[in-house]
């Protein structure tokens, strides 16, 4: 993959990113549709899929609830093929897709804070034009994408440089156990699926 | 309402969440929605316009796909405010103010529930299904890829059509249901027993999820001939360890993530050993 393939694979990871709160919220943006997707431009559509289910198992058990925000399935599938195709074992990548994810949910938190900080500029001028607020919208669209897609830049770039730095230190012991982690991911989601589907009223 | 203003507000609703913040939550994706509508009603009053907008961009939070109900009743209600005198007008906004709390709260708890909560779920229950009944083996630690791609985009369409066909439909019904049906039937929302639909969406689920562990288990160990096989009897430890962990974290209220993470770090220190 060249440098181009690579800033459209972070392009679209921020587009994708966008359907999970911001616009649409058609679940392009869940795990089983996002991961088989961006392996297409990776070129391994059986990790993604893989990658996408248990994205979607391990984070079944958190919903966007009020101000809760679950982390992302889109970073965790982005950071997680993106350093399989630099060659990390699938098991290592997901591990940094989910600390990466966990880290986003964090830094997204941070920048919806810092946005509500101009509110009452915001509302003053829909006030004064109401079509001000189609603008406003289309600033927010532009300033999530861009906010997202630099995060993911700097996630990806932090990511791949540790897990590369760390890959020929890790004995083929350590890697045997983060496959057994990662084979763990399947078995605890569909567990908690049960769980998440008792009744609490009727 | 006519079926330009609707298409408008359903193509807006969309983008409900795009001004989210957490002082008012979804007021500006509120306002965005229903601008097409409100420059309607104050075609001929446009001075009255900036007043109305001041009450839209008060809080507001309801789930995505719920809130058409919302914005048909608060269509409707506007509606009454601008065919009332000066002097009814306050009464209207207060009944305003009273739809947008508890319709957006009913909505929401609906939403969380039906959509979060049951049918996202049980469409992924639904796409595993497919996959496992197609031989796409994930469970694997090195997966191959199966015969036919179409195996896989088969279940990532059953998923995502399903959520989406529900999910489009209440937000076209809502809109017109909570505009033209009367407050006495909860602007529409008591024509769908919602509890119900919950309830055997989430007693469906319990069964599949029950079903889907055993299914998979049955993947996981078909391969073996013989059940006294070391790798068979280890594969089982494995799954029934990782199903005890998951129920006693789910006990605990320990997130999957966490769980995740404990066992890459339990599994290292067990290997170090």
């Amino acid at each position: 993959m060249i440098s181009a393939s690579i800033i459209l694979f972070c392009c679209i990871v921020a587009l994708l990113e966008l359907d999970t709160t911001y616009a649409f919220q058609l679940t392009f943006s869940r795990g089983i549709v996002t991961g088989p997707l961006l392996s297409l431009l990776t070129g391994d559509l059986m990790a993604g899929l893989q990658v996408g289910i248990f994205t979607e198992l391990l984070f079944a058990d958190i919903n966007p609830l009020g101000g809760v925000l679950p982390p992302s399935a889109v970073i965790c599938c982005g950071i997680s093929l993106l350093l399989h195709f630099f060659g990390v074992p699938l098991s290592i990548a997901f591990f940094f897709g989910v600390l990466a994810a966990i880290a986003f949910s964090y830094a997204e938190r941070w920048t919806r804070k810092t946005r509500s900080n101009h509110l009452a500029v915001w509302e003053k001028l829909i006030r004064r034009n109401s079509a001000f607020a189609t603008r406003l919208i289309c600033l927010s669209l532009l300033n999530a994408f861009l906010t997202t897609l630099l995060l993911f830049i700097v996630l990806a770039a932090l990511c791949t440089s540790t897990a590369l730095w760390l890959l020929p230190h890790l004995t083929e012991r350590a890697l045997i156990a983060f496959s057994f982690a990662f084979i763990a991911v399947p078995w605890i989601g569909m567990t908690s699926l049960i769980a998440s589907f008792r009744l609490k009223t009727k | 309402m006519n079926f330009k203003t609707h298409f408008q507000l359903f193509l807006r609703s969309f983008f409900l969440q795009t001004g989210w913040n957490f002082v008012k939550y979804q007021n500006i994706g509120l306002t965005f929605v229903m601008i097409p509508f409100l420059k309607e009603c104050y075609k001929n009053k446009s001075k009255e316009l900036p007043s109305a907008l001041t009450r839209y961009l008060e809080t507001f939070n309801t789930h995505p796909v719920m809130a058409s109900f919302c914005f048909g009743a608060l269509a409707r209600q506007e509606k009454n405010i601008v065919a009332n005198s000066a002097k009814e007008k306050a009464i209207e906004k207060g009944e305003w103010e009273a739809i947008k709390r508890t319709l957006s709260i009913t909505t929401a708890s609906i939403g969380d529930r039906l959509f979060w909560g049951a049918l996202k779920p049980l469409t992924l229950l639904l796409a595993l299904f497919i996959w496992l009944f197609l031989d796409v083996s994930f469970l694997e630690t090195t997966p191959s890829l199966p015969d036919h791609v179409a195996y896989i985009v088969s279940g990532i369409v059953a998923a995502f059509v399903t959520f989406n066909a529900v999910a489009l439909c209440v937000r076209w019904i809502g809109i017109s249901l909570g505009f033209n049906c009367e407050p006495s039937t909860c602007f529409g929302l008591i024509r769908f027993n919602w509890n119900q639909t919950i309830y055997y969406a989430k007693r469906i689920g319990v069964f599949l999820a029950i079903g889907m562990l055993l299914f998979g288990a049955y993947h996981f160990l078909k391969d073996f001939d013989s059940f006294t096989d070391i790798q068979f009897i280890a594969r089982l430890i494995l799954i029934s360890a990782f199903v005890l962990c998951s129920l006693i974290a789910r006990k605990l209220r320990i997130p999957n993530m966490y769980l995740y993470l404990a066992a890459v770090l339990i599994f290292n220190i067990i290997i170090l050993f």
